[in-house]
């Protein structure tokens, strides 16, 4: 068999290493246009302020490609896809046969439409080469004040890094919250809170209405009149899936490349997974691009199944599952943080905790649990996140579900699909006298 | 694949497989112990929860450094050792089932430009038989030996 894979991140990586894990003989090439060996696009902040080297970014080892005979062709573009031939068509003329194709094609950054896009000192910060290049500007312009447009993961990432390079930042946000998309009103306040500790000033309800500079950028203008000084600007307003190869190729396109729950493109020799795809979403039943590196992950894995044949059903697609620390403060949200629609049927439980700034806040309908935001403390998220994913009942513990012994101790029988760790209980464990009697319970005499 | 075993019927809850926990990975967790098991209660009952050491460890799937590895011949799951590190992106934490993982506290490290980690069961590779198991006066917790 021959498998092409087009992307090299989590989603294309996942891919190779599974179908290599289930197939010795199989021919495995994966494409990307950039140069860098796989790296965790959501930790280029972390390279931008020093704390990582390049090497640190490497989710893989440096000898991964070897190690799993797959064929790197990195820095090299791919142009289009001839579907009828089952190739690839590269920017250099090459084409790369196929039998079976995963497009893992990823996001890219969008802009707004304003003027003075053309300055030097804009930049996007989506990946490592970004990075790289806003440190060499930087450290050629001697910044002192930049400008980053949107307070998403990306813009405030982007932010925590300049400030810790002893930047002054402006976050520039045109909704009423930072991290609008992820969290509520107040645990975002928390988290900004957290950010504006360190000296980085959050401009909420503004838009960027212009960036000015003669031969570059020396201010920004938001709002009707407003400027801010600034020798540097990075846009962080969102991404979008990159479908132009699958909508050239006549492939199904809405907001991202659409696929079935087997992750095929309709096309039966071409699968789509990651940040490129438009799949339902488990928690709110609705059809939207699924950017998350765990996503990215569960879904190359299940392709490179689907690539096999094996029809592996996935259905575990959330797209709001994110964490997150940005200074001090660790917060977790999951599925429905937010309740969108005019929906009068859900119900919310919340604790919160001014002082110690822990905030936490379950969604709930139908006793089922559909969303939760943890900040300030994330023990146990993921039992939570469970609860969630599985879609379990937990109408019996409504009263205790935020209560601090509330644990997975109380679905200790729910397994998730692994070996269980408890042997079976002896039915005197139930008894009210169970303490005293414990050695006979036991089996001790 | 080596895994905990628990039988919850014999637990007291006397909570010495915490302490022997936290003393065992005292280097990793500097001035703030952590245990990586936990005694939980159901109606005052005494339940230990521990990691299971998945096949198909979501921890593992979710972890973007690459850090959250499961080792192919000891079956354990844990993101120290490897050339990855841990950048306390707390993936892991949201990913879990059981809720085993927890984020080590260390203000100091956020300062310092190195990173807080997520704390998790290694099965103290460093001992033939893990702490808690050592440390549990009632053979609550068993150390087996399974096909995966």
């Amino acid at each position: 068999m021959r498998f092409v894979i087009i992307g090299n991140s989590a989603a294309g990586v996942n891919a190779a290493q599974e179908l290599r894990n289930a197939d010795k003989d199989a021919q495995i090439t994966i494409v990307s246009s950039e140069k860098d060996m796989a790296y965790s696009r959501c930790l280029i902040s972390r390279f931008l302020d020093g704390r990582l080297k390049a090497d640190g970014l490497y989710f893989k080892t440096r000898n991964f490609y070897h190690n799993y005979n797959i064929k790197p062709l990195l820095g090299k573009t791919a142009l289009s896809l001839d579907r009828p031939a089952k190739a690839v068509v590269m920017a250099d003329g090459e084409k790369l046969p196929y039998d079976k194709l995963l497009l893992a094609v990823g996001a890219g950054p969008i802009r707004p439409k304003v003027p003075g896009l053309e300055l030097p000192g804009i930049f996007n910060f989506y990946s490592l080469e970004d990075a790289r290049r806003i440190m060499k500007y930087v450290k050629d312009k001697l910044v002192k004040e930049a400008v980053v447009v949107g307070a998403g993961f990306v813009g405030l990432e982007a932010a925590y890094a300049l400030c810790k390079a002893g930047i002054k930042v402006t976050v520039v946000e045109r909704c009423a919250q930072i991290l609008p998309a992820q969290f509520d009103h107040i645990s975002s306040e928390i988290i900004r809170e957290d950010l504006e500790s360190l000296g980085i000033e959050i401009i909420l309800d503004e838009s960027l209405t212009s960036v000015n500079g003669e031969s570059a950028v020396e201010s920004v203008t938001i709002g009707e009149d407003t400027d801010i000084a600034c020798s540097l600007v990075i846009f962080a307003s969102g991404v979008r899936p990159n479908v132009l190869l699958a909508s050239e190729a006549k492939l199904n396109i809405s907001k991202g490349i659409v696929v079935d729950e087997f992750l095929n493109t309709g096309d039966a020799d071409i699968f789509a997974a990651g940040d490129c795809i438009e799949i339902e979403d488990a928690v709110t039943g609705k059809r939207q691009p699924s950017a998350t590196w765990f996503n990215a992950v569960l879904q190359g894995k299940f392709a490179a199944l689907n690539m096999r044949g094996e029809a592996k059903r996935y259905s575990g697609a959330i797209g709001i599952q994110n964490s997150v620390q940005f200074h001090r403060l660790a917060a977790i949200s999951f599925g429905m943080s937010q309740i969108m629609d005019e929906d009068l049927d859900y119900e919310v439980i919340s604790h919160y905790n001014k002082e110690q700034k822990i905030y936490k806040k379950l969604v709930l309908k139908d006793n089922l649990l559909r969303g939760m935001i943890f900040t300030g403390d994330i023990l146990k998220a993921g039992f939570y996140a469970a609860l969630i994913r599985e879609k379990i009942d937990v109408g019996a513990y409504k009263h205790k579900l935020l209560e601090p012994d509330f644990s997975y101790a109380y679905f200790r029988k729910e397994n998730f699909g692994q070996v269980g760790s408890y042997a079976v209980t002896p039915s005197c464990w139930q008894s009210p006298s169970w303490f005293a009697e414990r050695s006979l319970c036991m089996g001790i005499k | 694949m080596k895994k905990l075993y628990l039988r919850i019927e014999r637990c007291s809850g006397c909570k010495r497989c915490e302490l022997a926990c936290m003393d065992e990975h005292r280097d990793i967790d500097a001035d703030k112990p952590r245990t990586r098991i936990f005694v939980e209660s159901i109606n005052e009952r005494p339940v230990p929860v521990v990691c299971r050491h998945c096949k198909d460890a979501l921890c593992v799937s979710a972890c973007m450094a690459g850090c959250m590895q499961k080792d192919q011949n000891s079956g354990i799951v844990s993101n120290q050792g490897y050339l990855q590190k841990c950048v306390g992106c707390w993936m892991c934490i949201m990913a879990c089932p059981y809720g085993v993982i927890s984020p080590s506290d260390n203000g100091a490290m956020v300062d310092n430009a190195s990173f807080a980690q997520a704390l998790k069961c290694d099965l103290c590779p460093k001992k033939d038989t893990p702490a808690c198991v050592s440390a549990c006066p009632n053979e609550v917790i068993e150390l087996r030996d399974i096909q995966e």
